[in-house]
């Protein structure tokens, strides 16, 4: 094994796995170095929790394979999550126990865990003064911040968090942000997936982008957000083949298109900076956008990457089909 | 170790704990209190009085602890195994890296351990309200200190014990299988009756069965003098069947574990 592949903590080569006749996966590429806090994104059924699953033995690839903190991972290496903590789907607990107990029960299981560890983590996620209530009286962030704890309850080397923000307040995201860029100071990798693109922007080093249980995108933030910047602009309609006559002179090689006649919207390939730029030409033409917007964001480039981008020619937006073959695959 | 100390402090937090041997034990008691406040005033009576006549109440108490707390264990043992499925701790404590088979096994025994402290409860207990109820019906209770009875008694309990373990380890695979709570107490509760009732038509093969040869290993008449048509077997071949189920379920409950895909 090369020093490359030493420094990642966590990769997949071409995972493929199917419950029944479904395929959950169709050759998963992942690589995620050692130290950074990694965004793990698709839309609903692409693959995510499948994947979480995969990395912790609790289901196995039909084929393809894992490394793990540098060395592969198989079924009979369950040792090596001794090192990892996770939080895959929802939080799971012992109903009738207390957020205490269930933590001093699972600190029975894998890696020993020090006894003190676990009031220190209670009063980390803020349930100290709900340590011995039953978990069947937690609200659902109470439960979500319980799952957390429970998931750095071996001082994990590697972090896999299936939509930790799931149900936590303002206060829990801010608090859970923190610790998360904390564990990544501290040279551990967070691998965490989520739907909540403003929170992934704001918290991960690198994202990977999947879309029916493949890899349509990894790099770092910055990388990714580059790549897909988007000037969505509305006209008066009657104007539209007009601005599309202008735009593309002064953008060079910036692709124009209009995302619905009726209703006067054109998205324009173009850095956020641009904006006001085009609206000035647009202007000094004669025609006065009524709405613009700036979506240099991981929002545009998810949608347009997982084929969920806003519905063209006056279509109301859906929710687009859940685990949708990304735009442009067979 | 810990993993065995945990399990137990599961099981003892647990409210079903209780409430198991509650019932058991409220029954019992009831039971031998009403017989011997009433059994005096009734036809028949006399025969309902052996249950609060020592030395021969041990057996009878005992065979009734064995014939409903076997019912008890194997619902608890389906409701133990089942809810590590319907509320995800199994996944919990594979993710972290802990061996399945083992942790299935280990659970199972402080499941085992559980059923010996409650039939060493429920027992005593139902000696006590059979003294008052003997007291009630105004029977002698010089029998409770007959010290061939009390010699028996050790291995009547350790045989008592293993049988009720062997229906818990029976529901616990069965609802390993289900993977699911409610799901493996339906389905134990079904094949106890299911057994039940095939006894009338296939009392040869019945007998071998987990609960009829449960009860073969303590007591080899059939409960209540007669009456029942499945033949029971022999207390030896009763403890190889019921070793056999016992192993066979908890190899069950195991194998299919380590080869499960958890993805609930
Ligand atoms: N236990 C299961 N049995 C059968 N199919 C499943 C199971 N779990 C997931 N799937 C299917 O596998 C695909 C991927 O699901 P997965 O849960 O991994 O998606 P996800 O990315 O986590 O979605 P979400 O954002 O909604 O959590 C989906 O088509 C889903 O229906
Ligand atoms: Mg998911």
């Amino acid at each position: 094994m090369g020093p490359a592949a030493a420094s990642l903590a966590l990769a997949t080569h071409g995972l493929h796995k199917r419950y029944g006749s479904r395929v959950a996966l169709a050759g998963l590429d992942l690589s995620v170095p050692e130290g950074v806090v990694y965004g793990f994104l698709g839309p609903n059924g692409a693959g995510k929790t499948t994947t979480m699953r995969l990395l912790t033995g609790l289901i196995h690839p039909d084929t393809g394979s894992i490394e793990l903190l540098g060395r592969p991972f198989g079924r009979r290496d369950r040792r090596r999550l001794f090192d990892i903590g996770a939080l895959i789907e929802s939080p799971a607990f012992y109903p009738y126990l207390s957020g205490r107990e269930n933590l001093r029960a699972l600190a029975a299981t894998g890696a020993s865990t020090p006894a003190n560890k676990v009031d220190e983590l209670l009063d980390l996620v803020g349930l100290m003064d709900r340590a011995r209530d039953r978990v069947s009286t937690y609200s659902l962030g109470m439960k979500q911040r319980l799952g957390i704890a429970a998931a750095l309850l071996s001082d994990p080397r590697l972090l896999l968090l299936d939509e930790p923000a799931n149900g936590l307040d303002p206060a829990g995201i801010v608090a859970m942000r923190d610790t998360l860029r904390n564990l990544a100071g501290m040279g551990k990798t967070v691998f965490v997936s989520s739907h909540i693109l403003g929170e992934v922007r704001q918290l991960a080093d690198m994202v990977g982008i999947i879309a029916a249980g493949r890899l349509v995108r990894e790099g770092s933030l910055d990388d990714i957000l580059s790549g897909g910047a988007i000037v969505r602009i509305r006209i008066k309609p009657e104007e539209v083949a007009r601005a599309v006559a202008i735009l593309p002179g002064m953008l060079g090689a910036g692709q124009v298109s209009v995302q619905s006649a009726e209703s006067g919207w054109l998205s324009v390939e173009a850095d956020a900076g641009r904006a006001s730029e085009i609206n000035r030409s647009l202007a000094e033409a004669g025609i006065y956008a009524s709405e613009l917007t700036a979506e240099s964001d991981l929002e545009s480039v998810f949608l347009e990457l997982t084929g969920g981008a806003p519905a063209a020619d006056g279509e109301r937006p859906t929710f687009g089909a859940a685990g949708v073959s990304p735009k442009g695959s067979p | 170790m810990r993993l065995f100390i945990a399990g137990l402090r599961k099981l003892v937090r647990r409210p079903a704990t209780l409430v198991s041997l509650g019932l058991l034990a409220g029954l019992l008691s009831l039971i031998l209190v009403a017989v011997g406040a009433t059994a005096r005033s009734r036809p028949n009576g006399a025969e309902a009085l052996l249950l609060v006549t020592f030395p021969g109440a041990y057996v009878l108490i005992l065979s009734f602890i064995l014939g409903l707390g076997g019912l008890i264990s194997l619902v608890y043992g389906a409701a133990v195994a089942g809810s590590e499925w319907s509320w995800g701790t199994l996944k919990n404590a594979v993710a972290r890296g802990e061996s399945r088979s083992g942790y299935v096994l280990l659970t199972f025994a402080s499941v085992a351990l559980l059923i010996g402290i409650g039939l060493l409860v429920a027992f005593g207990i139902g000696i006590l309200m059979g003294l008052v109820g003997a007291t009630l019906a105004g029977v002698s209770t010089n029998g409770v200190t007959d010290s061939a009875s009390l010699g028996a008694l050790p291995d009547k309990l350790g045989r008592s014990w293993f049988a009720m373990v062997e229906e818990a380890a029976f529901g616990f695979a069965v609802a390993t299988l289900a993977r699911s709570q409610l799901a493996g107490v339906g389905a134990g509760i079904g094949l106890y009756f299911g057994e039940q009732f095939a006894s009338l038509f296939l009392p040869d093969i019945v007998k071998y069965l987990p609960f009829n040869a449960a009860m073969a290993v303590v007591v080899n008449t059939n409960p209540g003098g007669g009456g029942g048509i499945v033949q029971r077997l022999d207390p030896g071949t009763a403890l190889v069947a019921v070793t056999a189920w016992l192993v066979a379920s908890l190899v069950v409950a195991a194998a299919f574990t380590e080869r499960a895909e958890i993805a609930g």
